[in-house]
């Protein structure tokens, strides 16, 4: 047995400035590798996640994608209305567990103000309120668990999403208030940041009929034809897969359009998928790139370091010897920096997510994969295989050559 | 029969795609505990000769036998093994492992053949660095003087307690002072351990303290007759 390690430590040592440039080089080739795949992963997983509470999605008819960004991801753009037979047809449809309207117009400090039914706030009782209760009158709302407001806090909507006229602004801040009298688990999606309340006092703040006979306190359907307005959205829980699809069928006529946000967000994915599988192969071009410069950096260094080999091998040391200080000098730099990178990779997607999370609307599931651990171990594997090559190379050159070297 | 009796017997080298050979030693005996100096003009073949004899650089044909190790026969894992443990080597530039200390330089052949020095070669590793003269042993290489280095080479070479020691130059990258120093050191290292020393060198300060000179000149290693004061 031999013991390469003080010479390999001693090389280090003297190539303090190379050793931390290679590392680093390294570890960020990885890093970028496993962070894009991480975090399209994490992308796609927490995109799907959040449409989980949207089984089937009725608008008027119009872009699908609009329709699930607006519903799902609460990206509020202005989307035509749905005439209100279609509500009341969907409310009294076989098959459907409950059809919520989502109407929106008002927030509070930025928190939109989201009117539906009871039945969508506890997504047809799949949900318990963590505090208090769900709303059962007028003037009352529940919030999603990111609102920063305790129950009993009473709110006053500011309409719309931007300032319009301020006298009519002004009007409105006064026509309503709300009492919040519970509070929602979390989702992990912006639906956290909502504050919902019954969609009859949106209607009334627009000055609408709310659905039911003039001077009705009643929430919740079943609904008055007549009394009922348009509604950018209906939310439909379908008691069955069978029943899903019956029913996409059924809204999908001149005047509605019906889809599976699921599958909408399928065809993003596609895009995605495309556009990772480029960033993929531009990450994977990186990485073979950097580990090629890395290695005919070091295979220089080792050349120009032939004489140091010669002696050794003059006084004493076995080719086996010089072998094994040059091939562990490559390797443990290779697998290193494959290590580092992995974890600046994980690091960097974790702060990304965060960020992200904070723009699209909702968490970001951040896990480790199959894929990327496969990405570093292979980087490392290699690096382990082409660091014999400069070790073979320098066992080739006769001793008295490397000695006049 | 001892192991730092050389004998060499119709030695020949020629490079590859020279015409005739380098040079060419019919005989040559030295027995043992000797100390002996070649000279000769720049590009005679002193090194290479010196390399032969050191069992780095094959030769064309003949034989070395440095007491009963054929070393222009022995295989090429015993030939590795023999210069690990029988043979010292000192060189003009020390080539010492900058990064390492002087004692881990002074250990570092006890490292090709050990995963941990035996406590009794650390002992000596320290005695010799204390012996040449070494005043802190856990001091870089690099930041060593050049009269400190060659001291640390010297230590490295005698760790083995080596039956022949081969010194290529081993004072002319050094000042007027240390090459004296360096001088008395190896000559004195060796006599006390009773190893063999062939020197090739230019110093003839060195070379008048040794017991004998040759030279190698047109390819043939003569006598010089020194006239010792």
């Amino acid at each position: 047995m031999f013991n390469p390690f003080s010479v390999v430590v001693a090389d280090y040592r003297r190539n303090r400035l190379l050793v931390g440039i290679t590392l680093a080089l390294i570890a960020i080739a990885v890093a970028i590798g496993v962070a894009v795949i991480a975090q399209e992963r994490a992308l796609r997983q927490g995109s799907a996640r959040a449409a989980d509470d949207f089984d089937l999605l009725v608008g008027a008819p119009g872009s699908p994608t609009q329709l699930v960004l607006t519903s799902v991801y609460l990206k509020l753009q202005s989307i035509p209305l749905l005439g209100g037979k279609v509500l009341a047809q969907a409310a009294t449809a076989t098959g459907v567990r409950y059809a919520a309207p989502i109407a929106f117009g008002d927030n509070h400090g930025g928190y939109p103000i989201v009117g539906t039914i009871a039945d969508f706030a506890s997504r047809g009782s799949a949900l318990q309120p963590t505090e208090g209760r769900l709303f059962a009158k007028r003037g009352e709302a529940v919030v999603g668990a990111g609102v920063p407001l305790s129950i009993g806090a009473v709110i006053h909507p500011e309409h719309g999403q931007h300032h319009a006229d301020e006298a009519e602004e002004h009007e409105h801040e006064h026509a309503l208030t709300y009492t919040v009298v519970g509070r929602l688990p979390a989702r992990y999606n912006v639906w956290d940041k909502a504050i919902l309340v019954p969609v009859e006092d949106v209607w009334a703040v627009h000055e609408l009929p709310t659905g039911h006979e003039a001077g009705s306190a009643q929430i919740g359907p079943p609904w008055t034809l007549d009394q009922l307005p348009g509604v950018p959205a209906i939310a439909v829980k379908p008691e069955s897969v069978g029943a899903a699809y019956a029913l996409r069928g059924k809204f999908r006529t001149s005047d509605s359009m019906a889809l599976f946000p699921a599958e909408v967000l399928n065809e993003l994915y596609g895009t995605l998928g495309d556009v990772r599988d480029l960033m993929s192969l531009l990450a994977l071009a990186t990485q073979a790139l950097v580990v090629l410069a890395v290695l005919l950096a070091l295979l220089v260094g080792f050349l120009a370091r032939a004489r140091q080999f010669a002696v050794l091998r003059a006084i004493g040391a076995s080719p086996g010897y010089v072998f094994g200080v040059i091939w562990l000098e490559v390797s443990v730099l290779v697998a290193g920096g494959a290590v580092l990178g992995l974890l600046l990779g994980y690091g960097t997607s974790w702060a990304l997510s965060g960020w992200i999370a904070t723009r699209i609307g909702f968490a970001l599931p951040l896990s480790m994969g199959f894929e990327e651990l496969l990405l570093a171990a292979s980087l490392a594997g290699i690096g382990l295989i082409i660091a014999t090559l400069p070790a073979v190379l320098s066992l080739r050159r006769p001793i008295a050559e490397g000695l006049k070297a | 029969m001892d192991n730092s009796h050389l004998r060499v017997s119709d030695l020949r080298f020629r490079f590859a795609g020279q015409p005739s050979d380098l040079f060419h030693i019919a005989q040559l005996a030295i027995p043992r505990g000797r100390t002996v100096g070649i000279r000769g003009a720049s590009g005679a073949g002193k090194t290479t000769l010196l390399h032969c004899l050191a069992g780095i650089e094959p030769v064309s044909s003949g034989s070395i036998r440095w007491g009963n190790d054929e070393i222009s026969a022995l295989p090429p894992a015993a030939l590795t093994r023999w210069r690990q443990q029988r043979l010292g080597l000192v060189f003009q530039d020390f080539h010492l492992i900058e990064g390492l200390s002087a004692r881990d330089n002074v250990l570092l052949p006890a490292s090709f053949t050990a995963w941990k020095a035996a406590s009794i070669v650390r002992e000596r590793a320290d005695a010799l660095l204390r012996r040449v003269d070494i005043g802190s042993p856990g001091r870089a290489a690099e930041l060593l003087s050049r009269g400190e280095r060659q001291r640390v080479a010297v230590a490295r070479a005698l760790l083995f307690e080596p039956a022949v020691v081969l010194a290529d130059e081993p004072t002319a990258s050094l000042d007027p002072e240390n090459r004296d120093t360096i001088s008395r050191l190896l000559l004195d290292l060796v006599r006390e351990h009773d190893a063999t020393l062939i020197v090739v060198s230019h110093d003839t300060a060195l070379l008048d303290q040794l017991d004998m000179q040759f030279e190698l000149r047109d390819g043939a290693l003569q006598m010089v007759e020194v006239a010792h004061v």
